[in-house]
């Protein structure tokens, strides 16, 4: 009889027996029975050093569509450049919009990506496909980049959250989520309220026995799961082991924790405030954290639009950069700075640049990535690619790539296999690392 | 580019699946009861691999997941010691026809069909939940379901109810097409994007867009209704880069020809206006009926003897999965040469069963219930690794649907003697309406579980810390099952009652002595109580049908 793994992957063949192992070493843990099936079906195989070594991922969102112009591939001079100036960079020979001074003199840890040409300027579908890396297709519920790396970098015991997302402003606000990858990777989001659904304890019970009243629900349901070989069955455990660890964690999300200079550093606006907590959550083991800043959408008057968010986003990312390095997380810590799709080279009549997707921008700072480097260019007045195009599922490889994952891997689903990055996609090594 | 190639490439597989089917001479004897034919073929497998299947679990197991599957609730108390304490030989046969005949049937059932047919719609469908429920009230068949759904009847509002399955997704025409064949004929004709096979002959995209095409002409007015135009076609172009039309094509290859009728230009003309205007008044009357109706068309073609076996086997595969865990073919969209069955002479045998009973759905449900295969144990006592799933040797653990779930610990956290003496009746039936009506603001904070189903921790943490949760289901009043326990004086009285109440069985002496030790230490002994009950319901073995 030929063993059959759960995927059909011969993979696994592989890292049941190393799984094996450790669970030996760890001892006979309640689910350790079930952590077998749960590492067969639901775990990334092989990926415990890539764990170990704890990377992460901020990704800020520039919900609306950021404009290329006024930020990485500015055109001075040009009729499509609008009013602002190129300035000179800490990196020879690189030029970035004037209105993100802070960024220019940071650019040693930042690749630009000036080549993007993703074809879909509608919000909803150029969403889904930069949050997912590829179309959205009927037949499959794809998982978003947040999921994604919550499963490959995540420790399926975590403590901690492993997908966080702070979506304070309702323009584009998206949960995302999970796909196929099942609940277990579903992001915390954040809306209004910065502190978790759940988070915190009923005052009807008191500290001790919600803790007891845990370890009598684990020791009563340890018979049930204990001659169950079921993932599903696993994963309840899983979550309910995770309850204490996470309440633990409340205090992340709390910025008050944080001295006074440390909340100056990165300054006053939303955005930065989460982007302090990004660095809290990232700090204590969260492999990914997205902060979105919305209302990019400048349909009209986008220069004095872009003027103003340019700035907080200028503030933001650059505090953000400054305070993982400082910390020796930079190296370990990718942020990427992205958005559905950039804006037109025509200025309409009211000033606005309006939706484009075939000739745009997007930055990758830290963990694995080339600083100073820039990758493709467009035509001297933005209108299409002229080397080096990129496409959404082409970013999601250099993005693996940059944290060490295989970016060749494939997911089973049932019989079909479905490849962590779209078909044909491919890293580009000029910006790595 | 990319993708219509991968279009076509399910096409080609889709045609194979004919092929494939078995000659029905080498089938088992077409009078076999379903449940020995299953457990025949079943068996056979098992014995081929030399694999000893997993015992047939036990009476308190087995009445839960029965009343699980076929009521969508644990059973009550009463209900489940009435069945663990009967000495009847046919018990079990017992107990699936009162299910099957119970009020709770229909609304479980219905909630299966919901999920299976709009299990992805957003918003609510009030209407058509009812068509369903009445549906199987009456225990209408499949086929004559898959007319009203598809064809409907704009002018009886019972039937137009059913056409909601074509009239929420009539503004997409892909997505109209690829629900239906998925649903419908267990083939997602969108799916085969990572197939790499560029060999495409032209007829095969023919086979997609010929199914489009019954889908074409069809359109809601301003008035919410489903019309179908008067004319209209699916034009494509081919790989090699040729403007096509398509012709209306069944996924056999079963092609329709529309009878050629002379309209003149003033003719066509006004009927372009007539639909112009159906789409754009609200004001405007009956949507004009064309002489020709491509989705009846479709429905006659998909029902013809031989072209049917689409439409059986994959009603079938996804009836056997509801209740075995995974489908014969699996995944359930995936009924392709590329994916065979694990047991294809049963899959074949269903079928054929299925059609020969006039696509009598209660009666292959009735069948599967009572095979040995529905009915072993899920655990997996062996040393060695558990057999794969798809033999079917150990029972799948299931993950509750949200209403399952929501109802069930209703039920649960309820003094076991509101359900006393056994449920039933006239009076039940309205209970259970209400039972319905008041799980649903639960059961809508928790996701359908698909495929690899995780619990997430945002659900853990809900049960944990959630006021409203805690305070609701563990409360102490008299309604409740924590004010039912605690009014019994001895401690092991009140373990042994909360275990019944919420895992339909005894507690083993481990158990009674962990929850002992566990209410000594506590200061208030009602606040124990709520603890301990909280620790039942919140157990996997509540969470799961197992």
């Amino acid at each position: 009889m030929s063993r059959q793994n759960f995927c059909g992957s011969a993979e696994h063949g592989v890292s049941r027996r190393t799984f094996f192992g450790t669970t030996m070493f760890a001892g006979a843990t309640a689910f350790a029975a079930n952590m077998r099936v749960m590492d067969a079906l639901k775990n990334p195989c092989l990926a415990s050093e890539l764990k170990r070594q704890q990377k992460s991922v901020i990704l800020l969102w520039l919900g609306g569509g950021a404009s290329q112009f006024e930020t990485w591939d500015p055109k001075p001079g040009r009729p499509t450049g609008g009013p602002f100036r190129a300035i000179s960079t800490d990196t020879p020979s690189v030029q970035i919009s004037e209105l993100l001074p802070k960024m220019a003199q940071r650019l040693k840890t930042t690749a630009i990506i000036r080549s993007l040409n993703t074809r879909n300027a509608d919000h909803g579908g150029g969403t889904r496909l930069m949050e997912c890396g590829r179309a959205v297709e009927q037949a499959v519920d794809y998982p978003d980049l947040g999921a994604l790396i919550a499963r490959e970098l995540g420790r399926a015991d975590s403590q901690v959250p492993d997908y966080v997302s702070m979506y304070s402003e309702t323009e584009g606000r998206h949960k995302g989520g999970p796909g196929f990858l099942g609940a277990r990777y579903a992001p915390t989001f954040l809306t209004e309220s910065m502190i978790p659904p759940n988070i915190r304890r009923p005052e009807s019970i008191p500290e001790v026995d919600h803790q007891e009243r845990a370890d009598l629900q684990k020791l009563l349901a340890k018979r049930f799961a204990e001659k169950r070989y079921n993932a599903s069955v696993a994963s309840h455990g899983m979550a309910y082991e995770r309850v204490r660890g996470i309440m633990a964690s409340e205090t992340l999300f709390d910025i008050n924790q944080e001295p006074q200079s440390a909340r100056d550093f990165y300054g006053p606006t939303q955005f930065q405030e989460q982007c302090l907590i990004a660095r809290r959550l990232v700090e204590a083991g969260v492999p990914f954290v997205k902060v979105a800043r919305a209302w990019w959408d400048s349909h009209g008057q986008n220069f004095e639009t872009h003027l103003e968010l340019c700035a907080d986003l200028d503030q933001g990312m650059s505090a953000l950069l400054d305070d993982l390095k400082q910390r020796g997380l930079l190296d370990s810590t990718l942020v990427i700075t992205l958005a559905e799709f950039g804006r037109t080279p025509g200025i309409n009549a009211s000033l606005g640049r309006d939706h484009f997707a075939s000739a745009w921008s997007c930055t990758l700072s830290g963990c694995g990535i080339k600083g100073g480097s820039v990758y493709g260019k467009t035509d001297p007045d933005g209108h299409k690619v002229e080397d080096g195009e990129m496409k959404a599922g082409d970013l999601f490889a250099t993005i693996f790539a940059a944290l060490g994952v295989d970016y060749k891997k494939e997911y089973h689903l049932g019989a079909r296999p479905i490849p962590i990055v779209d078909f044909g996609c491919k890293p580009v090594p000029e910006i790595l690392a | 580019m990319h993708q219509v190639r991968g279009v076509i490439a399910i096409v080609l597989s889709v045609a194979c699946v004919w092929a494939t089917t078995v000659d029905a001479a080498e089938l088992a004897a077409p009078d076999l009861a379903i449940e020995q034919a299953i457990d025949q073929y079943i068996q056979a497998r098992l014995t081929e691999r030399q694999v000893q299947p997993a015992p047939i679990a036990d009476d308190c197991t087995l009445v839960r997941r029965t009343t699980l599957d076929l009521q969508g609730r644990i059973p009550t108390i009463a209900e489940a010691q009435t069945y663990v304490q009967s000495n009847e030989p046919d018990k079990r046969l017992k107990l699936v026809e009162r299910l099957l005949a119970s009020a709770d049937f229909a609304y479980q059932f219905r909630n299966q069909l919901d999920t299976l047919l709009m299990g992805g719609q957003k918003g609510n469908h009030n209407e058509f939940r009812e068509y369903l429920l009445k549906s199987v009230r009456q225990n209408r068949h499949w086929d004559q379901m898959f007319r009203d759904m598809l064809i409907g009847n704009e002018d009886d509002p019972e039937v137009k109810a059913a056409t909601t399955f074509v009239r929420v997704r009539a503004r997409e025409l892909d997505e109209l097409t690829n629900e239906t064949s998925t649903v419908f004929f267990g083939v997602n004709v969108s799916c085969a994007k990572c197939h790499d096979h560029p060999l495409v002959d032209d007829w095969k995209q023919d086979h997609y867009f010929g199914l489009a095409s019954f889908f074409q002409r069809t359109y809601v007015t301003k008035k919410n209704n489903l019309a179908e135009k008067f004319s209209g076609e699916v034009k494509f172009k081919t790989t090699k880069g040729v403007d096509k039309v398509a012709k209306m094509m069944f996924l056999t290859g079963t092609t329709v020809d529309e009878p050629v009728v002379e309209v003149s230009a003033d003719e066509r003309k006004k009927q372009d206006e007539d639909v112009k205007k159906q789409m754009q008044d609200d004001k405007a009357g009956p949507a004009p009926k064309p002489p020709f109706s491509p989705r009846e068309k479709l429905v006659e073609v998909a029902l013809q003897p031989g072209n049917d076996q689409f439409f059986a086997r994959a009603i079938v595969n996804r009836v056997w999965a509801m209740y075995l865990g995974r489908g014969l073919v699996h995944p359930l969209d995936q009924m392709h040469s590329g994916n065979p069955a694990s047991h294809p002479e049963l899959l074949d045998w269903l079928s054929r069963d299925l059609i020969q009973h006039q696509f009598d759905l209660q009666r292959l449900v009735r069948g599967i219930v009572l095979s040995q295969a529905y009915a072993r144990t899920s655990e997996w006592s062996e040393s060695t690794e558990p057999p794969a799933p798809d033999l079917f040797a150990v029972a799948l653990v299931r993950p509750l649907s949200p209403r399952q779930y929501s109802m069930s610990l209703r039920l649960a956290s309820s003094n076991p003697e509101a359900y006393k003496p056994e449920v039933g009746g006239e009076e039940w039936q309205k209970r259970r309406d209400e039972l319905e009506r008041n799980s649903e603001g639960f059961a809508n904070q928790f996701e359908l579980p698909g495929e690899n189903f995780q619990v997430g921790v945002d659900e853990a943490l809900l049960f944990s810390n959630n006021a409203q949760f805690v305070d609701d289901y563990a409360r102490d009043s008299q309604d409740r099952l924590v004010g039912a326990i605690k009014q019994q004086t001895d401690r092991t009285t009140q373990i042994t009652t909360a275990y019944w109440a919420a895992l339909t069985r005894a507690p083993s002496t481990d158990e009674i002595a962990a929850c002992n030790q566990y209410l000594e230490k506590r200061t208030e002994p009602v606040a124990g109580l709520r603890q301990m009950v909280w620790a039942l319901l919140t157990s996997p073995e509540l969470r799961f049908n197992h």
